[in-house]
């Protein structure tokens, strides 16, 4: 296989250090949640973003607004913060305490409804590295777990396990059904038709009755002479409202058979699974001159890509041209859209939440969150 | 791997893969096993070999790196080892100076 020197300079660049802060800002007490607003109902028909914060909370934002409509107050420890919204839009998921612990959320009560740990025995410590969805009838949850047995001595680290949970088990939840999983299994999405499509070496199809897994894209195994081996990092399992499920890539295109990696050309690209269709697609599409932890296609249009880390870009697929691109207060990890693919939602990292036009990329608006960082936190926007 | 020489039992076992034609059968460990996400150097270099391309403020970036165990010899690992090490610092970009160090005594 050949090696690429990007794979590993890019993994370095995953979280980065630019330089000391140059402000000394005082000290100042965590802000406390806004607990007071745990009782407002949602209201059919609004949009909201939720997504949740140290030091614990989960926010829901009204769209049209543009403000914090309520704050849930979540138990346990906050991390990552990796959210899901049931079908029905009531049951908020949640994967937190230390990604250790899956919790359902009634969103109009803040009450916890739901409540799995990823450890299955008194000496096995389980994480989940951002890997759970809900079926499309809202009626299971996957997750996978990777378990590791902490003895008096020593350690041993066990198979990973994809875990299918019954959301009605209420908050001592065990898995129904257990079956092997790959190793480096990360986030997930389940089609309409039930199959759950979970990225690690490759995208796999997983048959959730059986836990018979087949590969619907490949990564690891995706071999061409033209190009160099993907580099993909991908922890934010987005729903977005087109149902696409995409991941972003970078590899190297050479110029000819030598395969020369000193003359080969940067280029992104994604991975998209359609969840409605089933439809697998995955093309480059743009030189690589910065790092993106999330890419968003657009609602509006398909021929269109969205980046963000550093800056807020907007890419022409077919031409593979970078079109737009928009300066930051700082960086941002996981982009968001409306239903209607007009306003793009800059989310993680800090506590705020950049408001920014889809068409022209402008910031046109902001909200502030009660509490601290978003972190690593994946929101997601619904309607009710 | 002419030019290296293990000298841990892992790098050993890895050479006897080498020699065995089975390389391509080791692979990273998902699990966390105490705290290594990665076994990446950390904040030093972007992807380009140079810093414009870390993220900025640093204090963005901080708990991202910290939640998920992801660099632990450059921030304290609050997955398993030490949880409560950002507890009066939940905004980092505000109470970043209440951060401290930690050592192997503090572990809980």
């Amino acid at each position: 296989m050949k090696k690429t020197m990007i794979g590993g300079a890019l993994r370095r660049s995953a979280a980065t250090l630019a330089c000391l802060a140059a402000g000394a800002l005082p000290a100042i007490a965590a802000n406390p949640a806004a607990a007071a607003n745990e009782s407002l109902a949602l209201k059919p028909g609004n949009e909201y973003l939720m997504v949740a914060n140290y030091p614990n909370n989960l926010n829901v934002v009204d769209l049209a607004s543009e403000r914090v409509y309520k704050t849930c107050t979540l138990p346990d420890a906050f991390g990552p913060g990796t959210t899901q919204i049931a079908p029905d839009r009531r049951t908020a998921y949640i994967l937190n305490n230390r990604f250790g612990t899956i919790y359902g959320i009634d969103l109009d009560s803040c009450k916890l409804t739901f409540r799995a740990e990823m450890s299955q025995g008194d000496n096995e410590r389980a994480k989940s590295i951002a890997s759970f969805t809900v079926s499309p009838d809202g009626k299971e949850l996957y997750a996978v777990q990777n378990p590791t047995q902490i003895n008096r001595d020593h350690y041993r680290v066990g198979e990973p396990r994809f875990a299918v949970y019954d959301t009605s088990a209420g908050l001592e939840a065990k898995p129904v059904r257990m079956f092997p999983a790959p190793r480096q299994a990360n986030i997930m999405q389940a089609g309409d038709d039930g199959a759950v499509y979970l990225a690690g070496p490759n995208i796999y199809k997983v048959d959730v009755k059986t836990g018979a897994m087949t590969v619907a894209l490949p990564i690891r195994d995706w071999q061409r002479p033209t190009h160099a081996p993907l580099d993909v990092l991908y922890i934010w399992p987005v729903q977005t409202p087109q149902r696409d499920f995409t991941l972003l890539y970078t590899t190297a295109k050479f110029q000819d058979d030598k395969q020369d990696m000193a003359s080969a050309e940067y280029q992104y690209g994604f991975l998209n699974v359609n969840l409605k269709s089933g439809e697998t697609e995955a093309r480059e599409f743009g030189p690589l001159t910065e790092i993106y932890f999330t890419g968003l296609r657009s609602p509006k249009d398909r021929n269109i890509i969205y980046g963000l880390l550093h800056r807020l870009t907007k890419y022409d697929i077919a031409q593979q041209k970078l079109v737009q691109a928009a300066e930051l207060d700082h960086t941002y990890y996981t982009l968001l859209t409306n239903q209607a693919g007009s306003r793009l939602y800059l989310t993680g990292t800090f506590n705020d939440i950049s408001i920014h036009d889809a068409d022209t990329l402008a910031k046109v608006g902001q909200v502030k969150l009660p509490g601290g960082d978003m972190s690593l936190g994946t929101g997601q926007v619904f309607v009710r | 791997m002419k030019h290296l020489k293990a000298i841990n039992n892992k790098a050993r076992l890895l050479d006897k893969a080498v020699g065995e034609n089975r390389v391509e059968e080791v692979v990273a460990m998902s699990a966390i096993a105490g705290c290594a996400a990665t076994v990446d150097p950390g904040w030093e270099v972007d992807a380009f070999g140079g810093v414009s391309s870390l993220c900025q403020p640093m204090e963005s970036d901080l708990y991202g790196c910290a939640d998920p165990c992801w660099w632990p010899a450059q921030v304290p690992d609050v997955m398993n080892t030490y949880p409560d090490w950002n507890k009066d610092a939940t905004n980092s970009r505000e109470d970043w100076r209440n951060l401290g160090s930690v050592f192997p005594g503090d572990k809980l």
